[in-house]
């Protein structure tokens, strides 16, 4: 069985598994919500103020609810072991961790869906004109959450305290990512929306040093 | 000279940050090495 | 122990040398005047830090790939060397930064990148600390190692582009422009003092890892010496 084959087949699990019950998109949805409204009585929403704090408040709801709907991609496992059911059966580690991240990465869009027309709503800032370009900074700064996400929730499985530490380790990681996300989410509700190319590659650049390095270290990730 | 004082401090606190954590090792040290003789001590005993 | 005791006092002697220069020998600096000297010790410290962190960087990778304890003892000794000289970076970017520009602290490129590094290093003890299966907390720390020291240029990277765009004076930074001879061979000897500071430090630390390890061993053993002339006894009453 392909890698890729066996990601598709743990992917198409991870979603019914979830979406038998929604709960966890539910909570996350919810919790990014919150955060996004609470922020909003820390400064009088006008439109230059929105443009300025805005983008940093978006990721930072997202980075926040993310890695809480990180936590329990490995540790649902545990409680059923089903990881060492998983680990016997004949896929690659790679495999098994890809399937996580796609999945992860399938909730984390589909609660930004959600978020963020709310967010220029409430904040009221104009997304019609750059939707294209948002979308693409978007799913780079998510693949880039989903895939240290994952690997974190992987690591810190087996640690007490797991639900605390899984932000601890993955907020300080993602600050470049945060940076760069903020910034060019920030170009793109500005008065003229631009997009700085440097950026775009910087969160790319992220993304493929962070799923090589998931890649070669799969193995040491899962085993017993 | 007023930019002395900062200078000094600055100085102690990092003179202080490592003989703090110097000691802090050299104490875990010491009771790990009464530890292992105790150790010893049991397993050559038993 | 003559070794060590030799060692010790060569690189007491350094730091002796390496601080008398750095009060007396270095030039005055134009606006700072003696504050300056911070610099011989602030920007040692960051040499160290780093050093440290490779250090750490080399031993992750060398656990991995060997699983010999020595690289996991290695491992944490060299992130909790690199944490204590982050921190003494920080301190004196702070107090260096006060009455030499009238600000605490400064979000520029490179004490930003340190900053979180600092808080990513110590992610990685706190994540030791909550493993409790020594070859779990080994490999799984390991690889949280790796990511961390593999964020480090990035996060550098996305500072100074930030930097680019908004823009603020650069502060640190001009103390290295344009460095005068005798404040360059200054700084090299407290370079070298202070590396050789953190290497003896990181050997204290090696040890006690050592010892740990072996006290574990040695509490393995008394335990199934113990279940031994338990079984012993229980199966002898007659």
């Amino acid at each position: 069985m392909t890698a890729a084959r066996a990601a598709a087949i743990l992917l198409a699990k991870e979603l019914r598994l979830e979406f038998r019950t929604r709960e966890l998109l539910n909570a996350t949805i919810v919790f990014a919500l919150v955060v996004i409204v609470l922020f909003s009585f820390s400064f009088d929403p006008t439109a230059a103020e929105s443009r300025r704090y805005g983008p940093g408040l978006l990721w930072i709801a997202f980075l926040f609810a993310g890695s809480l709907m990180l936590h329990p991609s490995f540790a649902r496992e545990q409680s059923n072991q089903t990881l060492d059911a998983l680990r016997m059966a004949p896929v690659s580690p790679f495999a098994i961790l890809l399937g996580k991240m796609l999945a992860n990465f399938v909730f984390l869009s589909l609660a930004e869906v959600v978020l963020v027309p709310v967010f220029a709503v409430l904040y009221n800032v104009s997304i019609a004109g750059v939707i294209g370009r948002l979308i693409v900074v978007l799913m780079l700064g998510t693949l880039g959450v989903v895939i240290t996400g994952t690997v974190f929730s992987a690591v810190s499985a087996h640690a007490r305290m797991r639900e605390l530490l899984l932000p601890l380790l993955l907020l300080p990681i993602l600050a470049p990512l945060l940076i760069a996300a903020v910034e060019a989410t920030a170009s793109l509700f500005a008065e003229q929306p631009s997009l700085d190319r440097t950026w775009l590659a910087f969160l790319a650049g992220f993304d493929i040093v962070f799923l090589t390095a998931s890649w070669l270290l799969c193995d040491f990730l899962l085993e017993e | 000279m007023k930019n002395f004082q900062f200078l000094f401090e600055a100085w102690m606190a990092v003179w202080a940050v490592f003989l703090v954590y110097e000691f802090s090792v050299a104490r875990r040290v010491a009771r790990l090495r009464d530890e292992i003789d105790h150790l010893k001590q049991q397993l050559g005993d038993g | 122990m003559k070794g060590r005791l030799t060692i010790t006092a060569l690189v007491a002697f350094l730091l002796f040398f390496a601080g008398y220069a750095a009060l007396f020998i270095a030039p005055d600096e134009r606006t700072m005047h003696e504050i300056q000297r911070v610099f011989y010790v602030h920007l040692p410290l960051w040499a160290a830090m780093y050093s440290a962190l490779v250090v750490a960087f080399i031993s992750n990778i060398g656990w991995l790939a060997t699983r010999k304890p020595m690289w996991d003892w290695l491992a944490v000794s060299a992130v909790e060397v690199g944490v204590v000289c982050c921190t003494g970076g920080l301190i004196t970017g702070v107090l260096w930064g006060r009455p030499a520009w009238g600000i605490w602290w400064t979000w520029d490129a490179r004490l930003t990148t340190a900053f979180i590094l600092w808080l990513l290093y110590i992610s990685y003890l706190l994540l030791r600390g909550l493993l409790e299966d020594p070859q779990r907390r080994a490999t799984l720390s390991a690889v949280f190692g790796i990511f961390a020291f593999l964020d480090a240029p990035l996060v550098y990277a996305a500072n100074r582009l930030w930097r680019t765009q908004h823009p603020a004076p650069v502060i640190f930074g001009d103390a290295n422009s344009g460095l005068d001879p005798t404040m360059g061979k200054v700084l090299v000897a407290c370079i070298a003092a202070m590396l050789a500071v953190m290497v003896l430090v990181l050997v204290d630390r090696y040890r006690l890892e050592r010892l740990r390890y072996e006290v574990d061993e040695l509490r393995l053993a008394a335990d199934a010496r113990a279940a031994d002339s338990n079984s012993a006894t229980a199966r002898s009453p007659r």
